[in-house]
């Protein structure tokens, strides 16, 4: 009868439910006819009460305290599981007594230490005996202390001999025959063994992981089982990327690379004793064990090189050591390495050069905490010069065979290029790439990489023996099913307007109302304005008026376009904000009563005189100095728009010497933006900005409402918009708070009607043809947006046929749409691409003096 | 006729600042004051959880509540700065009109500096009386509040509390959610005052009234001295340093300083008018009053305690993050300072990982830095140290094989440090504590121990 090894955290141990969940588990692998070892670790944070007992040194009181919170967490649990509270740990409960009156404990002896570690595991594995019990679910308690036996390494020191220790653990038919012969469920603990002289030793961090992978490999376990609280392994960590993909398989060598490299989710050390007794690994979500996880198993003979996963690890530190010659110098490497080995560091990555060696350190407490690195530092500056570069981070593609990919990587390595990389290191096994970059830019340059390796084919996100589901979408459940939309219901309507003429756009009036009722509905803006770049109709402009918008305005024409369709507006409600336009423009909006928005020193600067006694609006650019970093600078530099911060003040002085009010701040960070917290976060800054300034009434923080395009994005979540910036707000209430949407009240409530002019097939290329190009939606070409693309002819046929939609224009860019599943479309069919009420007719050219699409409203 | 309705009350045509009255009731002070005839401007401040005032302290409260309408006045009178002042309110003896007339004339000094007015020969207190005689003591708890500001400097004072076994509670005014989270981390007891100010001001700012620093620290001052009688606590413990009682710069002939009212001068003489006019046992002192930016530096780095929670940076972070950035801006002189003041003392990666960023390797941070130090420039408007101790800790970092290579370190021990007296940078005569103070006896070893 085969084995599973199913091994259980901190958190999965901590709650009734998540007992009745562990009983559930074990009970389905019974029922399947399979012999099941429970691995457990402490209840959550037991762990960290006993480290204040282990290293309370002579606070007697701490250890107390300690004492009194680990018998309070047990009983409560006790309770819960209803259980008696009586005899189940009173043995291990006075066993913490005695230890912390031990005459040890002053010396924090290791194998004391050890000893007092081992009681959170051996509590939760003894509670959890008799709760399995009690659930009808007859799993022996087994001390893994009896069975996993630890030998030193060469080298290894007093103090991880016993806190960290290594157990040969090998297939061992004869233990698995005697286990067989006691039962068919056993509950153990993870974390604890013992050494050759039977003292209690522990097995590091993650030691229960690895108790998991030692007990998995001694039984040749059909699987270990990791349950967790998440649903596996992702090709990014989620939290910084929510597209970031499950992994579904991995092969050890890979899962040991991610999960060195920065992945929390599985100990690198569990994985070494399983692929040498060719055991799989399941990474399983205890919440939902009904999805398929990660499978980790050996390498599969048809793998195909690609990036897995991208990962970052964070305090870093680098040593740059500099001197000329040193390979003629004999002895050199070896006499920096013993220093390091002298300060008892261990180095990661090494780069060199002639005359440079860098190596990188991980984060440790001994760094933070001591003078190690100064010492270190001191005695390296006696061979040659060094250097201490941090905070740095590593940021590492996984994936096997990477040397063979890097000609798909070429974005992502221009991406590096506008970066200052201090170090670039390539594994010999051939398994990772990695970059050393300074550590506050890595939030948003992960994001970035995994969207540029997914659309370079490098990390092949369609492969689904590779890659499971996204984490959004399995946090939004099938909520992303197909979005219900206006078109959908106008079907007739649409397909008799592209009767009469296209290409040509429509626009639903409707669908502008209800953007922006939904907007105005989240509360805590005081004055919303509408970006009418993004499609200056004029009955789109009635409609938000009508809503309550205001307007803003990035040219003179556009203010001349507004106060021509609605005259009877009140100048002060259009917000000029134009970039690098001539003086004239200035002047002309200040002389309506338009209020004004400076983003340069230079209209301030030399035409003062235009601003005198006026109001300003002044805009900045929050990318300077908030990273500090030279992409960060790169980035502010590099955009045409605001005032740097550190010409903020430079701007009040030449605003005092004009006589110019400063009365609003703006910032704008970007468009197409999904996350709540990015507003929260540009409202923010701006706030504390807005304090230090005597006039500041309001804080514009722009607009890039992001609209979720792709099936599998989620839309905005308004109601966590609304919530970040109340919670702003209510910190800030001196300040009124504008936003300045355009592309999301409109985006949806247009779409662009074409008729197929031709199909063609080239090798196993279809193209369709169609009578709208990129002179009427330029989006593809010029941001590589994604827009739905139907055939409204034939919408319910279903999509058998991969195709690229193109234009008529003579560029090889005009492409609407790359590989999209239609059904085979014929000459004259209509064609719907969805989502073009924003950007699409008011960026359309006569490219080939071909006349882009016309507009109309439904 | 038509002008005169429109600025009627408008602060800087007004003719006069009146005190008009003060209020307590419910936990809640009111100041009310106003400029001529105009709009009734009021301020509350909100005391929690305020217990029955004992009768024994009637006397000590009401004139510390006096003492708060004048000082907080001054939030109000910049906005016109006019030349006659009215108090209603009660009668002032000289001292207290003298005090006033020093805190309102030093105070306002940056204020008048950016707006280009002189207040010399412009204010003056009226007074009746000579002088009241003594306040006497009340018996009042043997117990300090400690005022924290999220910055390295009241911790410092935290914790020499704490080992000097004293009781301790943390106070701080206004919301802030930096204050809270250091609050938390100190272990003590914390109370939190709230203070709304009139919103007739903002609409004198929006129309035009003078605006600008004020000496808040003053404010607080007054705030603390009605709280400790009204909880009962016996001392005021503030946290500032020797060099905030140095001019940043001289203006006509006027030494100007930024933190004016966390100088010595403010300390001796608000310390001296409380003992005499509030209670003869409510101590007002600052704790770290003979130590150097450095010293108080050095003494901070001793616990890593606060170290992901504080920040001393100037842009008031009210919504906290859990990046270095969301609480470091990295930018201004006192992210700078603090980097530079931090750096001799603690391992480089912790500080590193305090600010998420090394300053000092940043070469386009050269201007700030070079303000610290005074070359190429004068000392900018902020709560930042000596140039002598900014100075001296680039000296120091010069020395260190880890920071020696550091864009700006490499900088000064090249291009600046052979322009400086060697002498003029140890570092070991500008972390002895010197200078007058008005600590407790049984305090002072603790503020002066040099190691614990």
């Amino acid at each position: 009868m085969p084995w599973i090894v199913a091994k259980f955290g901190g958190t999965s141990v901590s709650t009734r439910p998540r007992w009745e969940n562990i009983a559930r588990i074990a009970a389905a692998h019974r029922a399947r006819g399979r012999r099941v070892l429970i691995v457990v670790s402490a209840l959550s944070g037991v762990t960290d009460l006993l480290k204040h007992i282990a290293e309370s040194g002579a606070d007697e009181a701490a250890a107390r305290a300690a004492q009194v919170e680990i018998v309070a967490r047990h009983n409560a649990l006790l309770t819960d599981l209803e259980l008696p509270l009586r005899n189940a740990l009173e043995g291990w409960l006075a066993r913490l007594d005695q230890l912390i009156g031990d005459t040890r404990r002053a010396t924090r002896a290791l194998d004391w230490q050890a000893e007092v570690f081992s009681l959170g595991e051996l509590m939760s594995s003894t509670l959890g005996a008799r709760f399995l019990a009690a659930q009808g679910l007859d799993a022996h308690w087994l001390d893994a202390r009896e069975h996993l036996v630890a030998q030193p390494l060469a080298n290894q020191g007093a103090w991880s001999q016993t806190l960290s220790a290594t157990v040969p653990a090998a297939p061992d038919a004869a233990f698995e025959g005697a286990l067989a012969a006691r039962g068919e469920c056993f509950i153990t603990q993870g974390f604890i063994a013992r050494d050759a002289d039977g003292k209690t030793v522990l097995l590091g961090r993650g030691g229960s992981d690895t108790s998991a992978g030692y007990f998995g490999a001694m039984l040749r376990a059909e699987c270990v089982e990791i349950w967790t609280d998440v649903p596996g392994m992702f090709s990014a960590n989620p939290r910084l990327v929510p597209e970031a993909r499950l992994l579904a398989r991995l092969d050890y060598e890979e899962a040991q690379e991610i999960a060195t490299t920065g992945a929390k989710v599985l100990h690198p050390r569990s994985l070494g004793p399983l692929r040498r007794a060719g055991v799989p690994l399941h990474i399983k979500d205890t919440n939902r064990p009904q999805l398929a996880g990660t499978e980790i198993r050996a390498v599969a003979s048809d793998a195909a090189p690609c990036v897995k996963a991208i990962s970052a690890r964070k305090g870093v530190t680098l040593i740059s050591m500099e001197t000329v010659g040193m390979w003629q110098q004999v002895g050199f490497l070896a006499d920096v390495f013993e220093a390091f080995k002298r300060h008892g560091l261990s180095v990661d990555l090494i780069g060199s050069a002639e005359t440079n060696v860098t190596v990188s350190l991980d984060p440790s407490e001994n760094l933070v905490n001591s003078d190690v690195l100064s010492a270190l530092a001191s005695d390296l500056a006696k061979v040659c010069r060094v250097k201490v570069i941090a905070p740095c981070a590593a940021i590492t593609l996984v994936g096997r065979g990477m040397r063979s990919l890097l000609h798909k990587l070429s974005t992502v390595l221009a991406e590096f290029g506008a970066l200052d990389v201090h170090l670039i290191s390539q594994s010999s096994n051939n398994l990772n790439l990695t970059f050393v970059v300074d550590e506050a830019l890595v939030d948003d340059l992960i994001p970035r990489l995994h969207a540029l390796l997914i659309r370079a084919d490098a990390l092949r996100a369609e492969d689904g023996a590779v890659f499971g589901p996204s984490w959004r979408e399995l946090g939004a459940g099938a909520a992303a099913s197909t979005r219900e939309t206006w078109w959908r219901r106008e079907r007739a309507a649409l397909l008799a307007l592209a009767r009469e003429t296209t290409p040509r756009y429509v626009y639903s009036l409707d669908a502008v109302r209800a953007q922006a009722r939904a907007l105005r509905a989240i509360g805590s803006v005081d004055r919303w304005h509408y970006a009418l770049k993004a499609n200056p109709h004029p009955a789109i402009l009635r409609a938000l008026q009508e809503e309550g918008f205001d307007f803003e305005c990035v040219s003179l024409a556009e203010i001349e376009a507004v106060r021509a369709t609605l005259p009877q507006l009140a100048p002060e409600r259009i917000l000029f904000t134009p970039n690098f336009a001539p003086r004239e423009e200035y002047a002309a909006a200040l002389a309506i009563g338009a209020r004004v928005t400076l983003d340069a020193l230079h209209p301030i600067e030399h035409w003062g005189e235009l601003f005198s006694d006026r109001e300003i609006h002044l805009r900045v650019d929050l990318g300077v100095g908030r990273g500090h970093h030279d992409k960060v600078k790169t980035g502010g530099a590099a955009s045409k728009f605001g005032v740097a911060l550190d010409e903020v003040e430079t701007f009040r002085m030449l605003a005092r010497k004009a006589n110019a009010r400063i009365v609003g701040l703006h910032a704008h960070l970007g468009s197409g933006i999904l996350d709540a917290n990015h507003w929260r976060s540009v409202y923010a800054q701006l706030a504390s900005l807005a304090e230090r300034f005597t006039r500041i009434e309001s804080i514009d923080i722009g607009g890039g409402l992001g609209v979720p395009s792709r099936p599998d994005e989620a839309a905005l979540d308004l109601a966590a918009l609304g919530a970040a910036l109340a919670e702003v707000k209510s910190a800030y209430p001196q300040f009124k708070l504008w936003m300045e949407p355009g592309r999301f009240l409109v985006a949806d409530a247009g779409v662009l009607l074409a008729r197929v002019t031709q199909t063609k097939r080239k090798g196993h290329v279809h193209y369709v043809g169609i009578d709208a190009g990129m002179n009427s939606l330029i989006r593809p070409a010029l941001y590589e947006a994604w827009h739905e693309i139907v055939n409204l002819t034939r919408l319910d046929e279903p999509a058998a046929q991969m195709v690229q939609i193109v234009g008529p224009i003579c560029e090889s860019g005009d492409v609407l749409g790359a590989n999209r599943r239609l059904p085979e479309c014929r000459e004259g069919d209509v064609i719907l691409i969805a989502q073009t009420g924003a950007y699409g007719a008011a960026m359309a050219s006569r490219y080939n003096l071909r006349e882009p699409a016309t507009e109309m409203v439904l | 006729m038509e002008t005169h309705t429109l600025n009627k009350g408008s602060p800087r045509a007004a003719r006069a600042f009146r005190f008009i009255r003060r209020s307590y009731a419910d936990g809640i002070a009111s100041l009310v004051y106003a400029f001529d005839d105009g709009a009734e401007l009021v301020e509350r401040i909100a005391f929690p959880d305020a217990p029955v005032l004992a009768p024994e302290r009637a006397q000590a409260f009401d004139a510390a509540l006096d003492l708060l309408h004048l000082v907080a006045g001054v939030s109000y009178y910049k906005a016109g700065v006019p030349g006659d002042l009215r108090v209603e309110s009660t009668t002032l003896d000289e001292a207290t009109a003298t005090f006033l007339d020093a805190l309102y004339l030093h105070g306002l000094g940056e204020f008048a500096y950016h707006n280009k007015l002189d207040l010399r020969g412009r204010i003056r207190f009226p007074f009746s009386r000579t002088s009241s005689g003594a306040a006497p003591a009340i018996g009042l708890p043997h117990r300090a509040l400690v005022p924290i500001g999220g910055g390295k400097d009241s911790l410092v004072s935290v914790e020499i509390l704490k080992r000097a076994g004293e009781d301790a509670t943390a106070v701080w005014v206004g919301n802030s959610p930096l204050i809270e989270a250091c609050a938390a981390r100190t272990g003590l007891p914390s109370l939190n005052i709230r203070r709304e100010l009139s919103p007739v001001l903002f609409e004198y700012n929006k129309a035009g009234a003078y605006n600008g620093h004020i000496p808040v620290t003053a404010i607080n001052s007054a705030i603390l001295v009605v709280a400790a009688i009204l909880y009962g606590f016996d001392a005021i413990a503030f946290s500032n340093e020797r060099s905030a009682s140095s001019a940043t710069l001289e203006y006509d002939g006027q030494p100007v300083n930024h933190q004016w009212s966390k100088g010595w001068d403010f300390e001796r003489t608000f310390g001296e008018l409380v003992h005499a006019s509030v209670a003869a046992d409510l101590d007002y002192y600052s704790l770290l009053r003979p130590l150097s930016e450095l010293a108080v530096a050095e003494r901070f780095a001793r616990t890593s305690r606060y170290d992901d929670a504080f920040s001393s940076c100037n842009r008031n972070f009210r919504i906290l993050g859990p990046k270095p950035a969301d609480r470091w801006c990295g930018q201004c002189p006192k992210c700078h300072f603090v980097f530079l003041a931090l750096a001799p003392f603690m391992p480089k990666p912790r500080l590193l990982a305090i600010f998420g960023r090394n300053l000092l390797d940043d070469a386009t941070l050269a201007p700030g830095f070079d303000a610290l130090i005074e070359y190429h420039d004068h000392k900018p408007f902020e709560c930042v140290g000596e140039g002598a101790e900014s100075r001296a800790a680039f000296a120091a970092l010069a020395q260190r094989a880890e920071w020696s290579e550091d864009a700006l370190v490499a900088r000064f021990a090249d291009e600046i440090a052979p322009q400086l007296e060697a002498r003029d940078l140890a570092l070991d005569a500008l972390l002895a504590p010197s200078g007058e103070h008005r600590i407790p006896e049984r305090l002072v070893p603790f503020v002066f121990d040099a190691h614990c």
